[in-house]
């Protein structure tokens, strides 16, 4: 099999008078074991690689992609690509990134997980299944127990001169457990992520899925009502992906973020500092170069509630007039978008314990759905289902479900009131607790 | 794809510890696509992607493989790796391979690959032009085209060799509507499994008038009322809030984890008396239809609630072994990539007696929702909620002010208990349906239904 950064240089190499060429490839194997009632219910092993071929001729962008491609093939992805470009709209920002030196990031790849066989990751699911349906007596199933893990490589040439690789490793596990009582059924969900099998907490993911079903049991709706709300983690990470789409300079550009014309303005509560770090190994986004072969960095999107300005690909900062902030996200089957790496709420100094006494009377939110349907990250406008316990006497009290909630982006920003001290990292999103002010929840 | 002796061989290996079956599953997808943003042509893609997958099953248990390779080596490789997933039985049995004729087919009349990529460029233009031209509201407009073939081979140790040609098509629009502070967006996208007539059909100025009337109108929306209301769902968006709430209940593997609300339940009446409606994958030239589910299974109707009268579970391969019936052809999967699992393709409500009108006109006070922006279900408790894209208030009997921010939020069996009126003016609502991070095309149906109580989450008092 052709070396992945071979297969790039060999489209470079067929660039024709002016063109710009770019070749992004990829390879992965991945691993996953599903654990259902003692067994293993699912084993799936998968290997899969391939390239995407960018192509600016006179300010126009073509692409083309092959799964797996031989050198020929890229080859011809090259000319599909060139094809492509004749029938774009010439847009004068079009244009690939220059080559800069690219520090590496020592961390991302672990021998170990690499190297572990599918006999060392079966007893993993299987041993949290057992556990997340013996350690409590209304817990006695679960819907999906899974251990998965990736171990890649991406690779990167130009005819502007870049030339960049890397491989990394990822693990992950998922439990999500039932819990039952008197007719009623209660879901919990747990996640855990990690670069190395020895940091995967399994007891901690088992602990969490149960307690957070076993709690909802006896759930009531509630009278609407207007109290503190507290986001637990899970909850809070739904809202930040959300967030996180208006603070693309492409939506900005497009006129598709409510953050266009507030730079420098006081958009959140000075308790809130939001931050993207692609260089961040505590979060699975982390790469030393970006889509385009740009390298990562550090970029506070809001500092103390103040908004600093937006993350960047070449083409919007060619189009803003600055630099790239090394955001451009793609897998090889795409161009590059602008997107997150790692995007993390800066933990605040509160213990969960002094979260819950200040918001006595309050509830806490576990759970939100229909964030992507209920809410319109253009209007900021939004209405999620909710579900939680109410918060009393500086604990967890009666559990409530058929909740909605209803605001809008920006109120809710400047209503956070105080954060947790400890991150959680859901997939590249990384939140601590959140405590809002009072929001209306309403029910019945 | 593959030659029939190659089929077999890797087949053996993957039955080399035995197993209860063992599939082959190869696919070949060729795809162009066309987006169009910020009035600009922006980019305009062609992508290759192919690979084969093999699944030794026991019992309901299964080992999966895949590669993106499809020579000899690659695949024997992913045959052992299936197979080293079943305990240590001897070699099963690999019947002889015979092809099965489609029940039903979806033929395309104008293959979209032979369209020049200069027209499906014109066209997301034209549709760039038409929603502008509807009012210096317009911001944004973003026109999407896709186009893709996929080449299908199932082969199985139970000697079926399935073979199927998959054609595409979708034209999709987004617009944003502006005036003064306030922003809103509007969305349409018909899609269906056909050729480049399917473009002449649903043409891409009237698709771009849907999403700019729909985010035009929404700017005079006011914040949604909050509370217990009746609410009546235009064509089609009944059967998205059917599909979401009761289709992925009614789903064997969440049946069978215990995880559904429906469970042990078929008999009984769990919904309206007036509610009848069907899974069909047999819909001619439907976004959610095929000839063969993706472990060979022939396309067919599935029969889910007669008369409010749950009837049946929507059955994969290995379900359907477990409780020894027939699959209703419902094994579907996103790519060779994942291993397949009971999906839903066309999910309808079927048509009623009453008029749109007598809806209505007969609804004291309620919620009119003409486009639903997807929800979320939690399939073990029936709970859902709905975000309304396009709502407007009924009052007195009529159509009147849109609203804004609202959400649908009930349990399924309630809601389905609650609808007291169907009418028969049926349209259909293309969709990427995702479970297990799968995604994969389908069909939600419905005429204009009324719930009579449902509570809506929203801002207004």
């Amino acid at each position: 099999m052709p070396d992945l950064l071979d297969l790039c240089l060999a489209a470079v190499e067929v660039a024709e008078g002016d063109e710009q060429v770019e070749a992004f490839a990829e390879e992965r194997s991945t691993t996953s074991v599903e654990a259902h009632r003692g067994e293993v219910e699912g084993l799936t092993f998968a290997e899969s690689r391939g390239v995407g071929v960018r192509l600016i001729s006179d300010g126009r962008l073509g692409f083309a992609h092959a799964a797996d491609p031989s050198v020929d093939e890229v080859r011809d992805a090259v000319a599909r690509a060139r094809e492509n470009a004749a029938v774009a709209t010439p847009d004068p920002f079009n244009a690939l990134p220059a080559a800069e030196p690219i520090e590496p990031l020592d961390g991302l790849f672990s021998q170990e997980l690499a190297s572990m066989t599918t006999d060392e990751k079966v007893p993993i699911a299987l041993g949290m299944e057992r556990a997340a349906t013996t350690t409590d007596a209304r817990v006695r199933k679960t819907e999906a127990v899974r251990y998965g893990d990736a171990v890649g490589a991406a690779a990167i040439a130009s005819t502007e001169g870049v030339r960049a690789e890397y491989r990394g490793t990822g693990c992950w596990v998922v439990v999500v457990t039932l819990a039952e009582q008197e007719g009623d059924t209660q879901t919990g969900f747990s996640y855990r992520i990690a670069r190395r099998v020895e940091d995967l907490d399994h007891d901690g993911v088992v602990v969490e899925a149960v307690e957070r079903a076993a709690r909802m049991l006896g759930a009531t709706k509630p009278a609407t009502a207007r109290v503190p709300v507290l986001l637990d983690p899970v909850a809070a990470s739904s809202f930040l992906g959300v967030l996180s789409d208006g603070l693309s300079a492409e939506a900005v550009q497009k006129q598709r973020s409510l953050f266009g014309p507030l730079v420098g303005e006081q958009v959140a509560s000075d308790v809130l500092t939001v931050v993207d770090d692609g260089r961040l190994l505590d979060g699975p986004g982390a790469a030393p170069f970006d889509g385009e072969g740009v390298p990562t960095g550090r970029t506070e999107l809001l500092s103390s509630g103040v908004l600093n300005g937006f993350l960047h690909n070449t083409y919007t900062a060619r189009r803003g007039d600055t630099r790239s902030t090394g955001n451009a996200v793609r897998g090889y089957r795409s161009s590059p978008g602008v997107g997150t790496t790692n995007l993390f709420v800066r933990p605040g100094d509160r213990s969960f314990e002094q979260l819950l006494r200040e918001a006595e009377g309050g509830v806490l939110v576990q759970d939100v759905t229909g964030v992507h349907s209920g809410a319109n990250p253009i209007s900021g406008e939004f209405s999620v289902g909710a579900t939680g316990l109410r918060i009393s006497g500086g604990g967890l009290g009666q559990p409530v479900r058929e909740m909605t909630i209803a605001s809008t982006i920006p109120e809710m920003l400047q209503s956070v009131a105080a954060l947790g001290s400890e991150l959680r990292w859901f997939s590249a999103v990384g939140v601590p607790s959140i405590l809002l002010g009072e929001m209306t929840l309403a029910g019945v | 794809m593959l030659d029939r002796d190659l089929a077999e061989e890797v087949l053996r290996a993957a039955r080399a510890r035995g197993g209860s079956f063992a599939e082959l599953y190869v696919e070949e997808r060729l795809g162009t696509s066309v987006r169009l943003d910020d009035g600009k042509v922006e980019e305009v893609t062609t992508g290759l992607d192919r690979g084969a997958g093999v699944r030794v099953g026991h019992g309901t248990s299964f080992g999966y493989a895949y590669s993106n390779r499809l020579d000899r080596e690659a695949l024997l490789h992913a045959a052992e790796a299936a197979a080293a997933s079943v305990g240590d039985g001897g070699p099963g049995e690999v019947v002889d391979l015979r092809t099965l004729e489609p029940p039903v087919t979806h033929p395309a009349l104008m293959d979209a690959s032979e369209v020049p990529t200069e027209r499906k460029a014109d066209w997301v233009r034209e549709a760039d032009e038409m929603a502008r031209a509807l009012g210096p509201e317009i911001r944004q407009v973003t026109a999407v085209y896709g186009d893709s073939v996929q080449r299908v081979l199932v082969a199985a140790s139970d000697g079926r060799w399935v073979e199927e040609v998959r054609p595409r098509i979708r034209l999709s629009v987004s617009a944003v509507a502006g005036r003064d502070d306030t922003i809103q967006t509007g969305f349409h996208g018909p899609a269906g499994l056909a050729g480049a007539e399917f473009i002449e059909a649903n043409p891409p100025a009237r698709t771009a008038e849907v999403a700019a009337r729909r985010a035009i109108a929404m700017l005079d929306a006011v914040p949604a009322p909050a509370g217990e209301t009746a609410v009546v769902l235009a064509p089609g968006m009944g059967g998205v809030l059917f599909h979401e709430a009761v289709g992925h209940p009614l789903e064997a593997d969440i049946v069978d984890k215990e995880a559904s609300v429906y469970r042990g339940r078929i008999g009984e009446r769990l919904a309206s008396e007036i509610v009848s409606g069907v899974d069909d994958a047999t819909v001619p030239n439907a976004w959610g239809s095929f000839s063969f589910d993706d472990e060979g299974a022939p396309a067919r109707r599935t029969v889910l609630f007669e008369d409010g009268v749950l009837r049946g579970w929507l059955y994969d391969r290995l379900r359907a072994e477990k409780d020894g019936v027939p699959s209703t052809g419902n094994g579907r999967r996103q790519s060779y990539a994942h291993p397949p699992i009971p999906r839903m393709t066309n999910t309808y409500i079927l048509s009623g007696s009453s008029t749109p009108e007598e809806i209505v006109s007969g609804t004291e006070r309620g919620v009119f929702v003409t486009a639903l922006a997807g929800g979320q279900t939690n399939p073990a408790t029936g709970d859902f909620v709905f975000g309304c894209a396009e709502a407007y208030l009924i009052e007195r009997g009529e159509t009147t002010t849109p609203v804004r921010g609202a959400n649908l939020i009930g349990r399924a069996i309630e809601v389905m208990s609650s609808v007291d009126a169907i009418a028969s003016d049926f349209d259909i609502w293309p969709g990427m349906c995702g479970k297990d991070g799968q995604g994969v095309p389908v069909g939600s149906g419905s005429p204009t239904l009324r719930i009579s109580r449902i509570t809506v989450g929203g801002t207004g008092a």
